[in-house]
């Protein structure tokens, strides 16, 4: 029925499974499947290609869909767009990702070897984020007070370009 | 070494080898101590030795007193430290998943030292936390110039 289109928009973003839905209960399981699958497809690829809605309509003509599902579908396809673009956008092989960061400020003392050390000592923690998986190795440091300078200076560096680069 | 100062000086090895550790030990606990001049002079004092031989001590002590705290300083406990940092500015343009993308991204090599060897790690990060990661930085050199951290600085010298 009409609702399946939305119903299919959504499988795609959350992906709940249509088999269970109860409204689609009295429809051929196998039936199901290749309207979902078709339905995904569909999406991804206007997705993929960011296919606006005039192009969608004109494939969905020729696929021989009336007009008022095509409608649907394409109310449907906007509400989800947003959503969709994020999702296809975060697939894929990227490095570690710097999500935050955590100091701490101490005061070197003397140690085993050493006495009247008596200098400032950071230890940084980069909080990193993992694409592909939901392991979150953070990076771990310590740096004196000049390496940090060193560390801060260069990341303003990067930031300052990165403001020219977008006044472009 | 101990086989060449023989050769020259005509005293035994063990001899040789107990002044050799001797020397070291007054040399790197004076320099672990960081110990005054008068301290230092105090300390040998009680040796026995002639002036002239206590003068050359302490001027050893003195020349040499900090390598030897640098190299001491390299034998102490430590986490991997910060090396150095490069950066590269880049927009994502597509990929498999989604084509038409402007997404920019800082990608950096941060080299950390380990017990003398280097590694480098790849991190990337969006323009919103870099702004970030800079103001939290920032506010981490600050505090040494806070009145508490200068306090307990000046306490404990």
């Amino acid at each position: 029925g009409t609702v399946f289109w939305g119903l299919a928009n959504k499988c795609v973003i959350s992906n709940s499974f249509i088999l269970d839905d109860p409204d689609l209960k009295d429809i051929d399981p196998t039936v199901l499947k290749h309207c979902h699958a078709a339905a995904a497809t569909c999406i991804l690829e206007a997705g993929k290609q960011k296919a606006d809605l005039s192009a969608i309509s004109t494939c969905l003509e020729d696929c021989k869909l009336d007009k008022e599902r095509i409608e649907q579908f394409c109310t449907e396809y906007q509400k989800n767009k947003d959503a969709l673009e994020i999702l296809l956008g975060s697939i894929g092989r990227s490095p570690l990702h710097i999500t935050d960061v955590s100091w701490r400020l101490e005061y070197q003392i003397k140690n085993n070897q050493l006495h009247k050390t008596y200098q400032p000592s950071y230890l940084v923690t980069l909080n990193v984020e993992n694409n592909d998986s939901r392991s979150h190795p953070d990076v771990s440091f310590s740096c004196t007070m000049e390496q940090l300078q060193d560390l801060v200076g260069k990341l303003k560096d990067a930031a300052k370009s990165l403001e020219r680069a977008t006044q472009m | 070494m101990q086989y060449y100062l023989k050769g020259k000086l005509n005293i035994g090895i063990d001899t040789i080898q107990h002044a050799v550790e001797g020397l070291a030990y007054l040399l790197t606990e004076s320099s672990k101590l960081m110990i005054s001049e008068v301290d230092f002079q105090d300390s040998i004092h009680v040796l026995g030795f002639s002036d002239e031989l206590n003068k050359s001590l302490l001027q050893l002590y003195l020349d040499n007193r900090k390598e030897i705290r640098s190299i001491l300083g390299e034998l102490a406990p430590r986490l991997p430290s910060y090396h150095s940092l490069e950066w590269r500015l880049e927009v994502q343009l597509a990929s498999r998943s989604l084509r038409q993308q402007i997404k920019p991204a800082v990608t950096m090599k941060l080299h950390l030292n380990q017990n003398e060897d280097q590694s480098a790690q790849v991190l990337q990060t969006d323009p919103a936390t870099l702004l970030h990661l800079i103001q939290q930085l920032e506010q981490a050199l600050g505090e040494m110039k806070m009145n508490h951290c200068r306090r307990i600085v000046r306490n404990m010298k």
